[in-house]
């Protein structure tokens, strides 16, 4: 069955790549991008259909990965979507941070875009045996 | 004839009675004579006792006086000395002749004939002090008070002293002055202001007080405490004053403002200490004053120094993550778009084209690894992990594990590897990096690198000695500066070497490099027993 994944980032290329790993792998996974936090919070709030997983950038223009994370964790509808970091720092900081807030798991984007490739592909066959929180 | 007869034998009897008659008073005048003269015998034998008694008295007096004393005529000459005297002036009037002015010291001459006069126009001199010779003591310093004897017609006929030795005493008040001279010295040049109090009254203050406050000490004296304070600071301390006084303490220290003559007010740590009477009651407080109002200023500046310095270093730490990751992002960009055209038109490019492609690539991985140096040699001081006990043989096995090594290459530890207290992040970059290079840069055929470790006075010396190609003497000290390769692979980012020295200086370590090119090069480093 198919996931509805929710990607929040604000490159354009970052959003590129993660579209061709789900092409080239032919998921039939449903992708919807969010150029920054505040239009992610729009769409959640205006749908009533809440995706499966959200992918969050960390470092964005104007709301950042970690302020949207308070907001949607102090949203009781949004706080059980689990929420997974894509980010290029592995700063101990943030990683706690993000930890302490509440998050599903922590990737750290490689340079290399073959390692980028393996490391979603994992990703999301992990989270397509996962058993989620239908609304 | 009978008659004649009886005539005289009357007349005989007549003087018979009359004989007897007056033998009768003789005997009874004989008698009373007796009587007397007995009589005066005993109260003779009773004045004689008398005297006697009074007269051992009076010697027992002169011998048990402490205080010398001498007799003397008007030319004086010394009739008599008792026992003290005779200590004092060390003479024996039995067997020398002594005159008084033999004992007068020179200089106080003059002032003894004058006191000498006095006495025979006054008939008594008290509280003379002068000097004297004596035959054993040297000069001594004597107390006299004296008076002059009269006889019947009122003429003078001798004269008495009582002669106390006050050398001592004299000799104890000096010292005890001295004492008291050096203890105001003391006080008065002490830069700590001192006052003396007795509740709450000021009754003694030093120079440094009077200059702090900027009072006269007559001034001071007509003040109390709370006059030089603070109103809501005095209740603070009073409160100590309290428990002092209640004998809970016996000091306290506190910092408080003082208010000077001219209004201004100064800082100044107070140190009060409790001067008590034998009953435990308080005598006086004695407060210790010193002005730290600039010193607190230089403690303000020092806090804010010191917390700009931490914002500025929480920036630059900061500052070196957020460049890292916003250059790090394009670089992922551009990795990824450039796989895409690989991948998108392999048909389509030449070989020509590849090769491009794959340089470029190549660039921006050592693009990616330069950031990644920079990162590491920036917060290789700023994250700071609690101290451990940590066994570096276990962490060189693991860098041995981790890192790439070829066949062709053994890496040796040659002695045993100590346990170290210190942070686990940082050994591991100073040995994986000095192994690291040693491994990658190595030329040889059989390439052997060999760690080992030995114990110095208070600190370890470690060495990784390898069989490579060998530094040349001239970059010996350039190696360990930032961005200073020697080789132009493109991993070699010169920052490696940077970080180990880093490392080493943060922990008061040192680091050289001994070598012979085309022999292989010896590094080493030191380590404190503590760090």
């Amino acid at each position: 069955m198919g996931l509805t994944f929710l990607l929040i980032e604000d490159d354009e290329i970052e959003r590129l790549k993660f579209t061709r790993v789900l092409q080239k792998n032919n998921y039939n996974h449903t992708l919807i991008e969010a150029e920054n936090g505040e239009k992610a919070l729009e769409f959640l709030e205006s749908n009533k259909e809440l995706p499966d997983l959200i992918f969050l950038d960390l470092n964005m223009p104007k709301m950042n990965g970690l302020e949207f994370l308070k907001i949607l964790k102090s949203n009781p509808a949004l706080r059980y979507t689990p929420v997974v970091i894509l980010s290029t720092s592995n700063n101990h900081n943030d990683l706690k941070e993000s930890y302490e807030i509440g998050i599903a798991g922590y990737i750290v984007k490689p340079l290399k875009y073959e390692d980028y490739a393996d490391k979603i592909k994992c990703l999301i066959e992990y989270w397509s045996v996962n058993e989620l929180i239908k609304r | 004839m009978s008659n004649e007869l009886e005539i005289l034998q009357r007349a005989l009897q007549r003087e018979k009675a009359a004989r007897k008659q007056a033998e009768q008073i003789l005997e009874g005048k004989s008698r009373e004579l007796y009587l007397l003269t007995q009589e005066l015998k005993d109260v003779n034998a009773k004045l004689e006792e008398g005297l006697t008694e009074k007269t051992s008295e009076l010697q027992g007096v002169f011998g048990n006086l402490v205080d010398a004393y001498v007799l003397m005529d008007i030319s004086g000459n010394v009739i008599k000395m008792n026992h003290s005297a005779e200590e004092l002036f060390g003479y024996d009037i039995n067997k020398e002749q002594l005159n008084i002015v033999k004992l007068i010291y020179k200089e106080d001459y003059e002032y003894a004939m004058t006191s000498f006069q006095e006495l025979i126009f006054k008939g008594s001199f008290s509280d003379y002090q002068a000097r004297v010779y004596t035959k054993h003591k040297g000069v001594r310093t004597v107390h006299i008070n004296a008076s002059l004897i009269h006889n019947k017609k009122n003429q003078p006929i001798a004269a008495q002293g009582i002669v106390r030795d006050i050398t001592e005493e004299l000799e104890r008040k000096r010292i005890f002055e001295e004492q008291k001279k050096q203890l105001s010295a003391i006080v008065e040049n002490s830069s700590l202001g001192i006052a003396l109090t007795r509740f709450g009254k000021i009754i003694q203050t030093n120079k440094a007080f009077q200059n702090l406050l900027g009072y006269t000490p007559d001034e001071l004296l007509q003040k109390e405490v709370k006059n030089i304070s603070l109103k809501d600071e005095y209740e603070k301390s009073a409160s100590n004053m309290q428990k002092m006084n209640d004998g809970e303490i016996n000091n306290f220290s506190v910092n408080k403002r003082y208010v000077k003559q001219d209004g201004t007010i100064f800082w100044a740590k107070t140190n009060v200490a409790a001067v008590r009477n034998e009953d435990g009651s308080i005598k006086y407080q004695v407060a210790l004053i010193e002005d730290i109002t600039e010193q607190l200023e230089f403690e303000k500046q020092r806090d804010q120094l010191v917390k700009n310095l931490e914002k500025s270093n929480k920036e630059l730490n900061d500052y070196a993550h957020i460049v890292s990751h916003d250059l790090k992002s394009p670089l992922r960009s551009m990795n990824a778009l450039l796989t895409w055209l690989k991948e998108d038109y392999e048909e389509i490019l030449d070989d020509n084209a590849h090769n491009s492609l794959n340089m470029l690539l190549k660039k921006v991985d050592k693009m990616d690894h330069l950031i990644s140096g920079i990162l590491k040699y920036a917060s290789i001081d700023k994250v700071d992990h609690p101290k451990q006990n940590i066994a570096l043989h276990e962490i060189v096995a693991d860098i041995i594990d981790v890192i790439h090594i070829p066949d062709h290459i053994t890496i040796e530890v040659a002695t045993e590897l100590p346990i170290i207290q210190g942070d686990k992040f940082r050994l591991q970059q100073l040995f994986q990096n000095l192994i690291g290079n040693a491994v990658k840069y190595n030329d040889k055929e059989q390439g052997l690198i060999t760690v080992s470790c030995e114990q110095k006075e208070d600190f370890w010396q470690f060495t990784i000695a390898d069989n490579g190609p060998g530094i040349s003497k001239k970059y010996h000290d350039k190696i360990f500066q930032i961005f200073q390769t020697l080789d132009d692979k493109n991993e070699s980012t010169g920052i490696g070497l940077s970080i180990v020295k880093k490392i080493v200086v943060l922990y008061d370590g040192q680091v050289w490099v001994e070598s012979e090119e085309g022999k292989g090069t010896t590094f080493y480093f030191t380590l404190k027993n503590k760090i």
